[in-house]
């Protein structure tokens, strides 16, 4: 094995994930830079969810690894989210019978006696003034926008270098997609890298540095954010306008 | 009966009702919780309880391992917490080499609830097989030191206590009275529940059992070590067992099939709400509660007739029991 190349920082190589018979991922290859917004876009199932999960040991890869400044990640879902990775899952997934200070302390989970969460609870609050409102609050009784950012939030509290976020776009509003993608444009001017699976193409490639496209398991196209957004076979597929 | 000796049987019977259901209370809570993280029925969780009944019983009379080894006897501090540390190791034992081989294959939870009904035939056969399946009392003299300090605790709130024969009993006015065994198994159900609260509420773990018990692959995702956590619950729910084994070896008998207890323990969590712990102590007081209450105005041989009607009333009145998810809640 080649070590990774040099300059950037999340790695994945060559992933194969299958359901039984189904071959969800046929070697799907990504690299993300630090500093960098990264999105992959694609319809639905072509296996953006599946990759997240195979990144994050949530879904057991047949082949390809994951590398992390050079270091190959564990295969244990617990050991990547230590070593750096955090993921807001599709659907948000906030404990809903906890309040939104407790779904944010179990994000820290991983950094016990380190570091000062009380600080970086505070830059989550700053991010999402909403969420400071409402701590005391049962995530349940949360909007479903305020539980985006309480999953976004909750997943910066473990200190990532870089955030994954899977369909964060899923059942908002507009005007709330648009909040929450200003956010992550700011929390990743703060340092943090982004990769975002998206099916939200345009949103996606607006905010995104670089994207990859995503068709049934396989690479189609990948490239500047820019580009791809004015590229006519991208615009008729996945933006839905014709060019002319 | 006159109206004054109704009034000391429902006192009575009150007592005794809270005091037995504090021990369900102990049983139900360990499987409430186990149910709460993994969905499943855990059957041998009456298995867990007859472990630790043995392990008490068999230190507190000392080993004779074949001649090969002997154990002096253990006083009951000794034994009990060789029992509970035992019933722990038992219960991670069974998660390792039962169900955590299924668990990484299938997300069925009906393989596991029958995995769960075999180790509970393995462990009650192997204990036939060992120590043999006649039954067996505990020393009735080994709670007398634990009994002694709660007789000048109680005596400081003016309470005397007499003796009939080997019982120990406290006068509460009328004719009302109670043993110190029930208040005994009362305090220490109070103080381990109360100690698994606070675990659950102000550590890191427990705030992790907390998540996991609303969606156990999220907790996954927040670096908790789902292995580890699942561990520590089996642990938790082996000590409570063990606990519950003791109490009721004492108050009963022991002998292989007192796991068997457990189905009350089951009835008092679905009463409650299946995965909630404080359904399962409320479920548990009303089914103590309604088996004394039974057992003093109607009959006892009827009292299991007034569980389980109760329980087939609550399911169809109210399935999801008092403090469960509602279904609709779930989606």
């Amino acid at each position: 094995m080649t070590p990774a190349a040099a300059g950037s920082l999340l790695e994945a190589r060559n992933i194969h994930v299958s359901y039984g018979a189904i071959k969800a991922l046929q070697g799907f290859s990504l690299s993300l830079n630090e500093r960098e917004i990264v999105s992959v876009i694609g319809a639905n199932g072509a296996g953006k969810s599946t990759f997240m999960n195979a990144v994050m040991g949530m879904v057991k890869r047949d082949e390809g690894d994951v590398f992390l400044d050079g270091k190959r990640l564990s295969r244990k879902s617990y050991r990547v989210v230590q070593s750096g990775l955090s993921l807001v899952p599709e659907g948000r997934k906030v404990f809903a019978p906890l309040t939104v200070l407790e779904n944010l302390q179990i994000g820290a989970f991983p950094r016990a006696g380190q570091g000062n969460i009380a600080k970086d609870m505070e830059w989550v609050f700053s991010l999402f003034p909403r969420l400071k409102e409402r701590k005391d609050q049962l995530a349940g009784t949360l909007s479903g926008g305020e539980q985006q950012m309480l999953a976004i939030g909750r997943a910066l509290m473990a200190r990532p270098r870089v955030l994954l976020l899977d369909e964060p776009s899923l059942g908002l509003a507009p005007i709330i997609i648009c909040d929450i993608f200003a956010e992550l444009r700011r929390i990743n001017e703060e340092g943090v890298s982004i990769l975002l699976v998206e099916q939200n193409a345009r949103q996606a490639l607006l905010l995104s540095h670089r994207a990859y496209i995503l068709q049934t398991g396989r690479l189609l196209k990948e490239g500047v954010s820019s580009d791809l957004l004015a590229d006519p076979e991208i615009k008729e597929a996945y933006l839905g306008t014709k060019s002319r | 009966m006159g109206i004054d000796m109704q009034f000391t049987t429902l006192f009575q019977q009150i007592i005794n009702g809270l005091s037995l259901g504090s021990v369900y209370a102990l049983i139900a809570v360990g499987y409430s919780l186990v149910y709460s993280i993994l969905s499943f029925s855990n059957f041998a969780h009456g298995g867990f309880l007859v472990v630790g009944g043995y392990i008490c019983y068999g230190l507190l009379s000392g080993l004779d391992v074949y001649g090969y080894f002997t154990i002096p006897p253990f006083n009951i501090w000794l034994a009990g917490l060789n029992a509970l540390i035992g019933a722990g190791f038992i219960a991670v034992l069974t998660e390792r080499l039962a169900y955590k081989p299924i668990r990484e294959r299938t997300s069925m939870t009906l393989y596991l609830l029958i995995a769960s009904m075999g180790v509970s035939i393995v462990i009650e056969n192997i204990f036939v097989i060992v120590v043999g399946g006649r039954f067996r009392a505990l020393p009735q003299d080994i709670f007398q030191d634990v009994f002694a300090v709660l007789e000048k605790i109680l005596g400081f709130f003016g309470l005397q206590s007499t003796r009939e024969g080997s019982s120990h009993l406290f006068n509460l006015g009328g004719n009302v009275t109670v043993s110190m065994f029930d208040i005994l198994s009362l305090i220490v159900a109070v103080l381990f529940l109360g100690g698994l609260q606070l675990f659950l509420r102000r550590t890191r773990w427990g705030l992790a059992i907390r998540a996991a018990a609303c969606d156990l692959r999220t907790a996954g995702l927040m670096g908790v070590n789902v292995s580890l956590l699942i561990g520590i619950v089996f642990f938790v729910a082996g000590v409570l067992a063990a606990i519950g084994g003791i109490f009721l070896s004492f108050r009963y008998t022991l002998y292989p099939q007192l796991g068997g207890i457990t189905t009350k323990a089951f009835v008092a969590a679905v009463i409650g709400g299946l995965g909630s712990l404080p359904g399962a102590v409320v479920g548990s007081l009303i089914l103590g509660l309604a088996e004394m209450l039974s057992t003093g105005f109607i009959s006892s041989q009827m009292r299991d007739l007034v569980v389980f009607s109760l329980l087939v009333i609550m399911l169809l009145v109210k399935p999801a029991g008092f403090f469960g998810k509602q279904i609709s809640d779930k989606i």
